[in-house]
């Protein structure tokens, strides 16, 4: 995982409160968000993701479809950061 | 293997989408956001007394179909619509239309959708999709099962498809004619539920819901109004955004510098919907921060109430000096 996929990660867990995760067990193409992901977060989670994101680096997800592909991993979501920052 | 020669662009709204893709099939090429602001797709209604999964209703686009009305009323575009009771029917005039090379717009149950991940499926009968080709009994993105979905706004097996479209349109009188349409949803419904109005009636609910109905449930009605908004094509913030993008693009057509102001403001509209979802979020979830509350979200809605009203009036008045 590079610096950025890690720091997101971390900035996932504590919007998300997830204090019990074990940050080294996530892999860079597990879902963020649903049922299969490893971090047990759903779509209400999923908003407040794209907020904070927004506010952290300035990447606006414009809509429900851009969210949820670029929440399907924290590969995904550095990539759209670094390409629209 | 049926695969028609139909180039199909993402989009993030599905009745926008469809109907750009399908005026682009027919040469007329206009983006999605322009197809939704012709077709006057931004509004707000909060309605209680239609339930969705038992809660009230509350909606940041036009009803379901507006859009492709208005596109199919532009002079030279031609729309087929048909709605059947036979299942057979149905899917034997899809094929019909599939094998005279018709890509075709359907309205379909999103629950029935194999493509839509399961945790995503809920029950919806108004998602717009294109069937553009066929391989044996597998339609390239379609279901039978999902054209005839029950419940609320149940699609009948609901299909449509273009048959003409002008090669060329002057965008100009079009996309006055949308704003206006908007702006009288917006500012000018004699219902309290519609448009700004609608959001302030909405904001005035939310706040008496914690003594109305107790905390559990009015956090259970606020989760309800944050799905209604961000997930299920229902999209507050979403459609502000879109509908910012529709205007950015007609100050360039029209080398207008009050619809780009009218844009950056309406983005602004909708990040402040996004803070109010985001909050309604961290309540339900039961991690609020301190600044975090019932009155903080009412508060929020107004502010977003406040910046529409602005941003529709300014539209208003900058649409009657254009038609």
């Amino acid at each position: 995982m590079d610096p950025l996929q890690q720091e997101l990660l971390e900035l996932i867990c504590t919007t998300c409160n997830l204090h019990d995760v074990d940050l080294a067990s996530i892999g860079p193409d597990d879902p963020l968000i649903g049922p299969d992901s490893p971090l047990g977060t759903d779509s209400l989670d999923a908003l407040e993701i794209a907020v904070t994101v927004q506010k952290e680096y300035g990447v606006r997800m414009d809509s429900e479809n851009t969210s949820r592909v670029v929440l399907q991993s924290v590969t995904h979501l550095a990539d759209y950061i670094k390409a629209n920052r | 293997m049926l695969l028609l020669d139909f180039l199909h662009t993402q989009s993030a709204h599905c009745e926008s989408g469809v109907a750009a893709n399908l005026l682009t099939h027919h040469g007329l090429n206009i983006s999605e956001a322009m197809a939704f602001g012709i077709g006057g797709g931004l509004f707000f209604g909060y309605l209680p007394f239609i339930r969705i999964n038992g809660l009230p209703l509350v909606t940041y686009r036009a009803a379901a179909g507006h859009i492709l009305r208005q596109i199919a009323g532009i002079p030279g575009v031609c729309m087929v619509e048909k709605k059947f009771r036979n299942r057979d029917e149905a899917m034997a005039e899809l094929d019909h239309a599939l094998a005279a090379s018709i890509p075709v717009g359907l309205q379909t149950g999103v629950f029935w959708l194999p493509y839509f991940p399961k945790a995503l499926r809920f029950h919806f009968n108004a998602h717009n999709l294109v069937v553009y080709g066929k391989e044996g009994n597998e339609y390239l993105i379609s279901l039978a099962r999902a054209r005839f979905a029950s419940g609320a706004l149940a699609p009948k097996g609901k299909m449509y498809y273009l048959t003409q479209a002008p090669a060329e349109l002057e965008l100009a009188p079009h996309l006055v004619r949308g704003i206006q349409s908007v702006c009288k949803m917006m500012l000018a419904s004699p219902f309290p539920l519609i448009g700004v109005k609608g959001i302030r009636f909405l904001a005035k609910r939310l706040g008496r819901w914690p003594q109305r109905l107790g905390r559990e449930k009015a956090d259970l009605h606020l989760g309800h109004v944050v799905r209604m908004q961000e997930e299920i094509g229902t999209g507050g913030g979403g459609f502000r955004f879109m509908y910012a993008a529709f205007l950015q693009e007609s100050a360039t057509i029209m080398q207008e510098p009050r619809l780009q102001e009218c844009a950056a403001a309406l983005t602004a509209a909708g990040d402040t919907w996004r803070e109010f979802a985001a909050m309604a979020a961290r309540i339900c979830k039961k991690r609020g921060r301190p600044e975090d509350s019932y009155p903080a979200m009412v508060a929020c809605l107004n502010r977003c109430g406040a910046m529409e009203e602005k941003v529709f009036a300014e539209l208003r008045q900058w649409a009657r000096q254009h038609s």
